[in-house]
């Protein structure tokens, strides 16, 4: 009995570690895709970059198979067979590329497959693949190189030029060195400190006018946001046009109208220029007391000689040979005014 | 014609002799070992009860210092592939170093002191106290009896009993991994046999079957040749696992070439 239960015991633990032995191997397996049915595709690369027998293929980033084998093929190229799943068949094309690439930057060599027409068929087993060149650690690594190269160019001219500003030469080294232009650099940069606390304001006006412009009701709103309210504005600016257009013309015809008292002013003020010399008539009798003199005694010889013309005038009234004349006209002139005065009275 | 005889004139010297002797021994040993294994009558029970001793037995020291060992490893791994940022890498290097080295060697190891020094002392005890004598008398073949099952038993048990360290081993990095990086259990076990391949699990599991054989081998050797007295039942279970360890180094070192050369490049 004890015997027994000890060799049950013994198969139990026999049993589990060959379960966990199988389990094991069986999940290898599938994770490395051996039970898998697959076909064989190929490509010649001229460097395969460490590849190893067992390195995983990708498609679009997933694993679709492994590296079979690795053989020189021509003169110097190298041409990899690889396992590629069935199942996968479908999605690479005759015309897909096999590049050499890596897992991770310090991670193992693969080969990627991409790209690959629709129109295109699918691969067989056996088709080979193009190969697509990439550029290596060591060609990456020769571009860095002539990098560093042109750094230590730039470098040695940047330390030059440094140089240079640092012993004051150059706008650069005077602006850097030089007091004076400091000083007004900086006052340049008080202006525009001043400019843009003013800037700030006008833009702060701006604001709270804008906010103004934002508030309902109000004429600012209504001129942005009332259609009504705007077209009115339009056609009083078109009545304001034609009203404006009118007083142009009238400012027109007012200026001519100015301009013409401009010239009779201008006459007057030659004439007005005349009436001060005493080379005319009228100048003279103005401007010179000589003159007046002597019209204001003509004058008065003329006063004397009138009264005694009429004196003269009214002795010859009354003389016989004028009396009746005068004595027919006062008849002739009483008539008329009593005939006027009937007519006035019907 | 009284002719004396002087000791024995050495072949090449006395140290050179015993060693060759002590070779051509052990040779003539292991070879009886096969022969007696392929020969009828066989011993079932005698293997059960040995792979009861041997296997189940050394089941629960087995598992415990795996599951330190995978660990302890995971711990000590991390700070060299922190430096890198790379501790995404740790389950990959764990699965790698438990399958192809850490596994079989702790196991063999252990196995060695227990089972080794075991054999060694109760052979030894056996051949000291005559009772192999005795059951030579008793018309049973002792070798069979005694060092066949015995040997047959470590041959088996112990690639089973790396089995079992390799999965406790890892479910113990797991339990570290994932107490520091927080990586699923599916995404563990997806890096881990990602790493590793079917030429490190045969050949750790092909290499457990040549460190068990060594271990009984020499743990039958030591005990059924130990000299007579109680101080060569001490000094049986001593060599038996000393002996046993340094041929375990050394064909893990024979062994780590082979699989080196047969890993495609």
């Amino acid at each position: 009995m004890n015997e027994n239960k000890r060799s049950v015991q013994v198969g139990i633990f026999i049993f589990l570690g060959i379960v966990i032995f199988i389990v094991g191997v069986l999940f290898l397996g599938g994770q490395q895709k051996r039970f898998i049915k697959s076909i064989e595709v190929a490509a010649v690369f001229d460097d395969v970059g460490g590849l190893k027998v067992g390195n995983n293929v990708w498609f679009s980033g997933v694993k679709i198979g492994t590296v079979r084998a690795i053989h020189f093929y021509g003169k110097s190229q190298v041409e990899v067979s690889m396992n590629i799943e069935k199942e996968a068949q479908q999605y690479i094309h005759k015309d897909a590329e096999a590049a050499i690439s890596s897992e991770g930057f310090i991670g193992n060599k693969i080969v990627v497959i991409g790209g690959g027409s629709p129109q295109i068929a699918t691969v067989e087993d056996g088709d080979i693949l193009r190969a697509k060149t990439v550029l290596g650690t060591d060609q990456i690594m020769e571009t860095l190189q002539e990098n560093n190269k042109n750094l230590l160019k730039i470098t040695t001219d940047f330390k030059g030029l440094v140089s240079k500003i640092a012993r004051g030469k150059g706008t650069v080294g005077a602006v850097l060195t030089d007091s004076l232009l400091a000083e007004e650099f900086r006052a340049t940069v008080m202006h525009l400190q001043k400019a843009a606390q003013n800037a700030e304001r006008l833009s702060g006006s701006l604001s709270s006018y804008a906010g103004k412009l934002q508030t309902k009701g109000t004429l600012a709103n209504e001129l942005v946001t009332d259609t009504s309210v705007f077209a009115g504005i339009r056609s009083s600016v078109a009545q304001l046009k034609k009203t404006a257009t009118t007083a142009q013309e009238i400012a027109g015809k007012a200026s001519e109208a100015v301009s013409k008292a401009n010239a009779a002013s201008n006459n007057f003020a030659a004439a007005s220029e005349k009436l001060t010399r005493s080379d005319n008539a009228i100048g003279t009798l103005l401007n010179d007391p000589q003159a007046a003199a002597d019209l204001k005694t003509t004058l008065k010889y003329l006063g004397t000689s009138s009264k005694k013309l009429d004196e003269d005038l009214e002795a010859a009234q009354h003389n016989f040979l004028l009396r009746g004349f005068f004595k027919k006209k006062a008849k002739r002139e009483a008539k008329a005014a009593k005939d006027s005065l009937e007519q006035k009275t019907p | 014609m009284n002719e004396q005889k002087g000791p024995e004139k050495p072949v090449l010297t006395r140290r050179l002799d015993r060693f060759f002797l002590e070779m051509y021994a052990v040779s003539a040993f292991v070879g009886r070992i096969f022969k007696e294994a392929f020969l009828p009558p066989y011993e079932f029970r005698e293997i059960v009860k040995q792979c009861f001793e041997v296997g189940y037995k050394s089941l629960p020291l087995i598992s415990l210092t795996g599951f330190i060992t995978g660990i302890v490893f995971t711990n000590q791994s991390r700070p060299s592939l922190s430096e890198f940022g790379a501790t995404s890498w740790l389950p990959a290097l764990i699965a790698i170093a438990i399958v192809r080295a850490l596994a079989p060697l702790v196991t063999a190891l252990i196995a060695a002191g227990k089972v080794g020094s075991n054999i060694g002392a109760e052979l030894g005890s056996m051949k000291v106290t005559e009772q192999i004598d005795a059951m030579e008398v008793s018309a049973t073949n002792p070798f069979k009896f005694l060092v066949v099952s015995r040997v047959f038993a470590t041959t088996f048990m112990i690639p089973i009993l790396m089995i079992y360290t390799v999965a406790v081993a890892l479910m113990g990095a797991y339990i570290n991994v994932h107490q520091n990086e927080a990586t699923s259990f599916q995404t563990y076990i997806t890096q881990v046999f990602n790493a590793i391949t079917f030429l490190d699990v045969f050949s750790s599991v092909i290499k457990s079957f040549v460190f068990g054989f060594t271990i009984g081998a020499v743990g039958c050797y030591k005990g059924y040749h130990s000299s007579k007295g109680t101080e060569g039942v001490g000094k049986a279970a001593n060599t038996a696992v000393v002996t046993s360890m340094f041929l375990i180094f050394i064909e893990e070192l024979i062994a780590l070439q082979i699989v080196s050369a047969l890993r495609p490049s």
